[in-house]
């Protein structure tokens, strides 16, 4: 093959690896690039997202922050106690590795949602004072709440308790040990009872008789402001948009004790199948796969878990996760329910109101349990005080933000995570190997002088040449040739006048006799050939 | 391309960038980041190759053994610093350094110029080619570096070897045939005086008789009329068949015969005589006989390229072109004459044409001695067998020249008039 086809040969087969990969790596990216619709960011500002909420929190003077990577990162914050983890919608699952179990031994099985280590991390965050609040419905949040003893059920509810302005996906519940109920289309005040945890222990209560001046001096409590005073009432009328329930896990849980604070009505059911019609029966079968509370007692939408006692706060404050079973309660539309109205995240007003809830004031009243910790009876936030959304499970509108995302969290998981450091571990020992072996420096550049060829002979015929054969033809042809005869001649002549050409005797006895000679022998004869002729 | 020393920095900077993470330690982190950082930013910093390169030889064409003496001029046209920028000029590697160096570190300025000059000794004989110049240019800290090549070549012809031989070394049993440019009693251009003419409009003045001249009385020019110079055509036969390469790089049949060919060309063009040359091996090479410097150049051009392959016979070259050797005119025919049955019979068909041929003939067997541990026994009985055969074509007329190894050219010419 010439060298120009070889060259060719190399080009077409290197274009060909180049493009192969540039493909591949083209594919996987480009799902990267720009995913579908976004929602539950704290960073957009559409109907379903949840900017409204932040911005109330850092106008009370809080940080903000945003894990865009892995809750991983929780491990860094310096002061938890002081920090809420905001959860809100799990969309995306994890690439994530076989881990270290408690035994030691690696284990295969990983949750849905969030690898081990990401919900190590945050029930880390939990136990070191910590608030987290994890509203999910349909997502992948159920591994982190098995961790805690629960599971979403992650089919839809229906309850007779909906906003029937809207549809029967908008469902009420109220913060309480019993369901409020109904009364002419909304939900019945003389129902209300105050929350089953906070009365009388949440800080903006313990301010309530405290005069307040300005709402800056109400700090955290200043949705609670009314004529100077602080007004804390423990009532929570939530609306939901197509919530699923909570459950008790399989595996108990010791990271705390939990308390159902939210329940459906007795008139709640579950579209186990999702056929959009609810079918139930006092057997779950075909004709009737759905769930009742009717038959199986309310469900629970809401739970609160703390390491000894929720009722606790202020600096006696535990750390405390809140599951509550849907991902959109703090979405602008039903947060910010006036805004909605207004039309500040639609184009143009909408066509049906959103109605009023107590969505804001719940959530802010978490965030003011979590954070007024160490401020001495002050409504002012702590300075470290910070909330942090998790939007590494959400999809990103920004051009290649998904692509940053992955990176940033293949960064952060195999620094954090113990099998995927181990792999790394191995992966930098393997790079060094690599480089310590094939990566070689040129040789520096010397002439080397070098004419080393030899041109050698047929050694095999040496020993045909040692016979005693060959001996004797080489020995007639000297004789024939030294006498000028031609072969004929020679062949024909009597062997009487060749014994006389010869003369020496021992030569004559060596062409006339077919016999064995030794080494020794031939050597001597061989000396008398060479000088045969000469004399 | 990274160095050695930048590979080690960059993965140790990742590697202490990630275990810094891993242990969360900051200082790790920083100083990880300080060295990639540090590749990175030598990554923008490396040297180039953009410079202008020309070779100068003391010759374009030298004999076997000779001393060639080279000068490279490297110049930097770009408005950089080349920075550590290495010159390799590549030469062949069967020629031997001197003295100098054929490479040099430099670190040229904006539009300097540096010059390397060595002296190479060229023992083979060859078509050769110094050339393209290696450059290898990288950054300060030894972190990037390029290579590149000047496709700038100078081609040289290495003749072989051509030794002086006597006269008298060469004369055979009919001497006219090798007295070189002969005279033949006829009017034509020469050296030697034939008569006397009338000067005829194109005759050069010099050949004008002016004493001859000036006794016509009447005016009438007189010239010296020469008697024309006639050559003798040689002809060279040049075994190159692959039987030919026994022996050494430098000790073989095929450089002896290229060394006796050359000499002998040499010899007798310098007495304007016609040589003619022909070299079989796979193929029959073919010189026409002619004279003078340019044929001298041509032989000695043929001959550096010469390599053992193939297996003609002689009686094929002798069937193609005894027709059109000139009567009664030399052939030396150089040959180990080993592995080819049809000599004899070549040689006495040349003989019958008239020709006086010399057979000189490397001794192969001792020339493989050279390489291999021959038993002493077959040695012996292989040089019985050679001698047999060098008798065998002295008996059909040649003269013959059996030539050891370590015998000079000359010293073996000698021996043509034991034959």
């Amino acid at each position: 093959m010439s060298a120009r086809s070889r060259r060719i040969r190399r080009g077409a087969l290197l274009a060909g690896f180049f493009g192969t990969l540039i493909l591949l790596v083209g594919v996987v990216l480009s799902s990267y690039v720009q995913s579908g619709d976004s929602q539950l960011s704290a960073y957009d500002d559409d109907w379903n997202d949840i900017s409204a909420f932040r911005r109330d929190v850092n106008d009370m003077g809080i940080q903000t922050r945003s894990v865009v990577s892995s809750p991983l990162l929780l491990k860094e914050i310096d002061d938890p106690g002081n920090a809420t983890f905001v959860i809100s919608g799990v969309e995306k699952d994890a690439f994530s590795m076989p881990h270290f179990g408690e035994s030691g031994f690696i284990e295969f099985d990983e949750p849905d949602g969030y690898s081990t280590a990401e919900i190590e991390a945050i029930v880390d965050f939990y136990k070191a004072n910590g608030t987290v609040i994890v509203m999910d419905d349909f997502g992948f949040s159920s591994g982190l709440a098995e961790a805690f003893g629960w599971q979403f059920n992650g089919n839809q509810l229906y309850d007779s308790l909906y906003a029937p302005t809207l549809n029967s996906s908008f469902v009420w519940t109220c913060l309480q040990i019993e369901p409020c109920g109904m009364s002419n289309l909304t939900v019945d005040p003389a129902t209300h009872k105050s929350h089953p945890l906070w009365d009388g222990a949440h800080p903006c209560a313990l301010a309530a008789s405290e005069s307040i001046v300005s709402e800056e001096d109400a700090g955290l409590c200043a949705h609670h402001l009314e004529g100077g005073m602080i007004s804390y009432n423990s009532t929570y009328q939530i609306l939901m948009n197509g919530p699923t329930i909570l459950e008790n896990a399989t595996k108990s849980s010791k990271l705390g004790v939990s308390q159902a604070i939210a329940s459906t009505s007795r008139d709640a059911s579950i579209d186990v199948n999702g056929d959009g019609e609810v079918m139930v029966g006092q057997e779950q079968n075909e004709e009737t796969p759905d769930r009742a509370a009717s038959i199986e007692g309310n469900f629970v939408v809401a739970v609160e878990i703390c390491e000894s006692r929720c009722e606790s706060s202020g600096e006696n404050m535990e750390g405390r996760v809140i599951f509550v079973a849907d991902g959109s309660v703090l979405s602008n539309a039903m947060y910010d329910y006036e805004g909605y109205n207004s039309g500040e995240y639609t184009d143009g007003t909408p066509a049906v109101e959103m109605p009023a809830n107590d969505n804001r004031k719940w959530a802010l009243d978490v965030i003011a349990l979590a954070l007024l910790t160490d401020t001495n009876g002050s409504l002012e936030p702590n300075e470290n005080a910070l909330v942090i959304f998790d939007e590494s499970r959400h999809s990103q509108n920004a051009f290649l933000g998904e692509s940053y995302n992955m990176i940033y969290w293949i960064l952060v998981y195999f620094t954090s995570e113990s099998m995927a450091m181990l792999v790394l571990f191995v992966a930098l020992f393997i790079a060094f190997e690599a480089v310590v072996i094939k990566k070689k420096d040129p040789e520096p550049w010397r002439h080397v002088f070098s004419i080393i060829y030899y041109g050698f002979g047929d050694a095999r015929r040496y020993g045909y040449y040692a016979k005693s054969n060959k001996i004797k033809q080489v020995f007639l042809s000297r004789v024939r040739n030294n006498n000028a005869l031609t072969r004929e001649e020679f062949d024909a002549m009597p062997a009487t006048e060749l014994q006389q050409m010869i003369e020496d005797p021992v030569l004559v006895k060596f062409v006339f006799e077919n016999r064995d000679y030794s080494l020794e022998q031939l050597v001597t004869i061989v000396k008398r050939i060479k000088v045969w002729g000469k004399t | 391309m990274w160095t050695r020393k930048a590979s080690f920095t960059f993965v140790g900077g990742i590697a202490l960038l990630l275990v810094g993470m891993m242990i969360s330690n900051h200082q790790l982190m920083i100083f990880g980041l300080s060295l990639i950082a540090f590749i990175t930013v030598n990554s923008w910093l490396a040297g180039h190759g953009d410079v202008e390169v020309s070779r100068t030889l003391s010759a374009d064409n030298l004999y076997k053994g000779d001393d060639l003496y080279v000068e490279l001029v490297v110049t930097n046209r770009s408005l950089r610093r080349t920075q550590m920028l290495e010159v390799y000029d590549n030469i062949p590697h069967e020629m031997k350094l001197r003295t100098g160096l054929n490479s040099m570190r430099l670190n040229l300025g904006p539009g300097e110029t540096a010059r390397i000059r060595y002296s190479i000794r060229c023992p083979l004989r060859g078509h050769f080619s110094l050339g393209p110049v290696s450059l290898r240019f990288r950054n300060t800290f030894n972190l990037f570096m390029e290579e590149m090549y000047i496709p700038h070549h100078s081609d040289m012809i290495i003749f072989p070897q051509v030794t002086d031989i006597e006269e008298a070394y060469i004369k055979s049993r009919t001497p006219k045939m090798y007295t070189g440019a002969t005279t033949l009693k006829n009017s034509g251009p020469g050296t030697e005086f034939y008569a006397l003419r009338e000067y005829v409009p194109g005759d050069p003045f010099k050949m004008i008789n002016w004493k001859a001249s000036a006794k016509t009385g009447d005016g009438t020019l007189i010239v010296n009329d020469t008697c024309r110079d006639a050559v003798t055509d040689v002809y060279i036969l040049l075994d190159s068949r692959d039987v030919s390469r026994i022996g050494t790089v430098l000790k073989n049949p095929l450089e002896n015969n290229t060394i006796a060919a050359a000499s002998l060309a040499s010899f007798f063009l310098k007495r304007r005589d016609s040589v003619a040359m022909a070299i079989y091996d796979e193929k029959l090479s073919y010189l026409q006989p002619d004279t003078g410097d340019k044929q001298y150049f041509k032989i000695l051009s043929s001959l550096a390229g010469v390599a053992p392959k193939g297996n003609m016979p002689l009686q094929a070259v002798t069937n193609s072109l005894a027709p059109r050797f000139s009567r009664g005119s030399p052939v030396f025919i150089l040959s180990s004459a080993e592995g080819d049955g049809t000599a004899p019979h070549a040689i006495r068909d040349l003989v019958g044409r008239g020709h006086e041929v010399v057979l000189l003939s490397p001794s192969s067997v001792d020339f493989e001695r050279l390489v291999s541990r021959i038993p002493r026994m077959s040695y012996e009985v292989l040089k019985i067998e050679r001698q047999n055969r060098m008798t065998a074509l002295a008996g059909f007329g040649a003269t013959v020249i059996d030539w050891m190894p370590d015998m000079e050219l000359s010293q073996a010419m000698l021996q043509a008039r034991g034959y």
